[in-house]
């Protein structure tokens, strides 16, 4: 089990730093950061810029993602904003609309 | 993907922090720390390495780590063994474990009477969550005594030698009291003939 998950009825406004792995399901606005990974799952809604390691996308972010890892973006991610990363996959039915950078 | 068994539960684990509040409805599980105000209409419980500086609003509480802040509950706040609470308490139903730190108001019953006055200005006035009780033990036991010393051992050195030589030297072979007193008439000189 995830060490934080912020589950679908759960609203945070403001900062989330973490040093373990993060999920998200719920709603968060503000600022994510976390060392382990972050996980927007299905329905879940991101307004927040999101700093940490490796993540996967599968519900809404407004804000850029910086990765010291990898992106992925599933199917049915919706993503607004730029994306900084050594290695990112969009999937097919994946919204995105920003920046890539890879550090080419 | 990486819980399966508890859909519902909202976990901020040991390393996270949240700056911030926090709102919703469902049950919520610290572990970590949190700077914020948070409400939510489930079970908000506060574990052993969780600590909230902030007031805390929910269906239901319980804590066994450290929280500075209100706690109000719609139905029950249990304070378990470990928990370091300092705010006010209210809720219809309040379980306090042995073992548990609080310092504030307790209310049971109806959540939404004021506090008095004068209990809020302690609670603010209180240090930091841990080392509450040490700190409030003190100053109690410690000031008064101090007090009513200091006066009593004041006053007389004073008036004696300067207003009243000729008393002062009487009054150092008879008795060491530093209160001088006023002498009737007369009295100097039966002082003058038992001496002589």
């Amino acid at each position: 089990m995830a060490g934080t998950v912020i589950g679908a009825g759960i609203t945070i406004e403001g900062e989330v730093i973490s040093d373990e792995e993060v999920v998200v399901q719920g709603t968060i606005r503000g600022k994510l950061q976390a060392k382990e990974g972050v996980t927007v799952e299905a329905g879940a809604v991101v307004e927040a810029d999101i700093h940490g390691g490796p993540m996967v996308v599968a519900g809404s972010v407004t804000g850029n993602i910086v990765s010291s890892d990898r992106v992925d973006l599933q199917s049915g991610a919706r993503v607004v904003g730029n994306v900084k990363a050594s290695r990112i996959t969009i999937a097919d039915g994946a919204q995105f609309k920003g920046n890539v950078d890879m550090d080419v | 993907m990486a819980n399966d068994t508890n859909d519902t539960r909202t976990v901020l684990g040991r390393g996270t922090r949240v700056r911030g509040r926090i709102t919703g409805g469902q049950d919520l599980e610290i572990h970590g720390h949190v700077e914020g105000e948070i409400s939510a209409s489930g079970e908000v419980s506060i574990e052993s390495t969780g600590t909230v500086s902030s007031s805390i609003a929910a269906h239901s509480i319980v804590v066994r780590g450290a929280v500075r802040g209100d706690l109000t509950a719609e139905d029950s706040v249990h304070l378990e063994d470990g928990a370091r609470v300092v705010g006010d308490v209210r809720a219809p139903r309040i379980a306090i474990a042995q073992g548990a730190l609080l310092k504030g108001y307790v209310q049971t019953g109806e959540a939404s009477a004021q506090r008095p006055a004068a209990a809020r200005k302690a609670v603010a006035a209180a240090p930091a969550v841990r080392t509450a009780p040490v700190a409030v033990a003190r100053p109690v036991v410690a000031t008064p005594p101090r007090k009513v010393e200091k006066p009593a051992a004041a006053p007389p050195p004073p008036p004696a030698p300067v207003k009243r030589p000729v008393v002062t030297l009487a009054g150092a072979k008879a008795a060491p009291s530093p209160v001088v007193p006023a002498l009737k008439k007369g009295a100097k000189g039966a002082l003058a003939k038992k001496r002589g």
